[in-house]
């Protein structure tokens, strides 16, 4: 690689970094513990780095979004393959979930986001908290825009009869919910 | 849609980065790309390369260990003299059976040493077990010693011995050994 070009690269990374971290941290501390969001983040960032040259012009946050989910896939892979091997080890009974998400304060939101499918609570996720437009969504995961809308809009109603469902388990009606006919 | 944006708000208000505290990110950038420029992802290909150096060298030694004898002297009847050649390398065995034996053994004798001139060792054949009759079977030893046959692990002379060999080649791991090895002449019995 030649010296000019190297430097040319850093100038153009050192300008998105900044918002490509800020973003994917938050997009992280949203989906694991502390210690692996730190862990990731910094192997999102060695992977962004190296892959600088697919990185599209536009869209490059949902792609870092994208990139992010893989390596946080692969952290959570091992962690599992980890905790089974101790399993193995100790014969210790660890508990049914292994997931290092963070907990919600809204325990209805959080119980109908659980029951919700992986892909489901993901989009919602990807829309309500990392703010992203149908077609960022479809960057992040790897769709098309149209698939990433159709599969949002539903996943949005599956939501909304969950909590629906929590809310009338638990005898009283939301207030975001007392508009419904 | 005011139903999708109150529910976008609903979650919005349960987000758990909302009060993430701010991160000085120089460092973070900077060892960023440093540490790609020096190490652009080198373990994996190594690893993949070592991993498959080591398949290639277990397969190879198998193969070695396993292979036919380069040029196969088919037990010749006329001059009642059979050539083998007996592999000088220490190899790893299964258990030694006699379905095996009888499936891989086209020849097995029973013999006396009666010769060692260097490496080569002859045999003066006492029974036939299979294969066509000879009175004398000279073995080519590879090494001086091959740790895998029953007994001492070597020919001597005057001891009795239990030989069995598949295309020219003696067979070791178990098949071949001194006559007196516990359980060898019973697997001899068995197998022909």
């Amino acid at each position: 690689m030649d010296p000019v070009n190297s430097d040319d690269r850093r100038l153009r990374f050192e300008a998105v970094a900044p918002a490509v971290i800020d973003a994917v941290r938050r997009f992280l501390a949203r989906r694991t513990d502390p210690a692996t969001a730190d862990d990731v983040l910094q192997e999102t960032l060695l992977v962004c780095w190296r892959r600088f040259d697919e990185m599209p012009d536009e869209a490059v946050v949902p792609w870092a979004y994208g990139v992010a989910r893989n390596c946080l896939a692969n952290a959570e892979r091992s962690r599992r393959r980890q905790g089974r091997l101790l399993t193995r080890i100790w014969r210790l009974d660890r508990p049914a979930a292994v997931s290092a998400e963070p907990g919600l304060p809204d325990h209805d939101l959080a119980t109908a986001m659980r029951s919700l499918r992986a892909a489901d609570a993901e989009l919602l996720r990807l829309w309500a908290w990392e703010e992203l437009s149908p077609s960022a969504i479809a960057v992040v995961l790897g769709v098309s825009a149209n698939a990433a809308s159709i599969r949002l809009h539903r996943a949005r109603q599956k939501l909304r009869d969950e909590l629906r469902k929590a809310g009338a388990a638990a005898g009283h009606e939301e207030s975001t919910e007392g508009s419904r006919p | 849609m005011t139903d999708d944006d109150d529910l976008r708000a609903r979650l919005r208000r349960a987000d758990p980065a909302a009060d993430l505290p701010p991160l000085d990110t120089s460092r973070l950038r900077e060892s960023t790309m440093t540490a790609t420029t020096t190490t652009p992802r080198r373990t994996t290909p190594l690893l993949t390369l070592a991993a498959t150096a080591l398949v290639l060298i277990a397969a190879l030694g198998t193969w070695w260990l396993l292979r036919p004898a380069d040029e196969p002297a088919a037990p010749t009847a006329a001059p009642t003299v059979t050539d083998l050649t007996a592999p000088g390398i220490a190899a790893k065995c299964v258990e030694p059976s006699a379905d095996r034996l009888r499936a891989a053994a086209d020849f097995a004798f029973a013999g006396t040493v009666t010769g060692i001139d260097g490496s080569t060792i002859t045999l003066k054949v006492t029974k036939v077990y299979r294969g066509a009759g000879t009175d004398q079977v000279r073995v080519a030893q590879a090494g001086d010693t091959s740790e895998t046959m029953l007994g001492s692990g070597k020919f001597e002379t005057g001891r009795e011995y239990l030989v069995a060999a598949s295309q020219g080649s003696m067979l070791i791991c178990g098949y071949s050994g001194e006559a007196a090895s516990p359980g060898l002449e019973e697997l001899y019995l068995s197998a022909f």
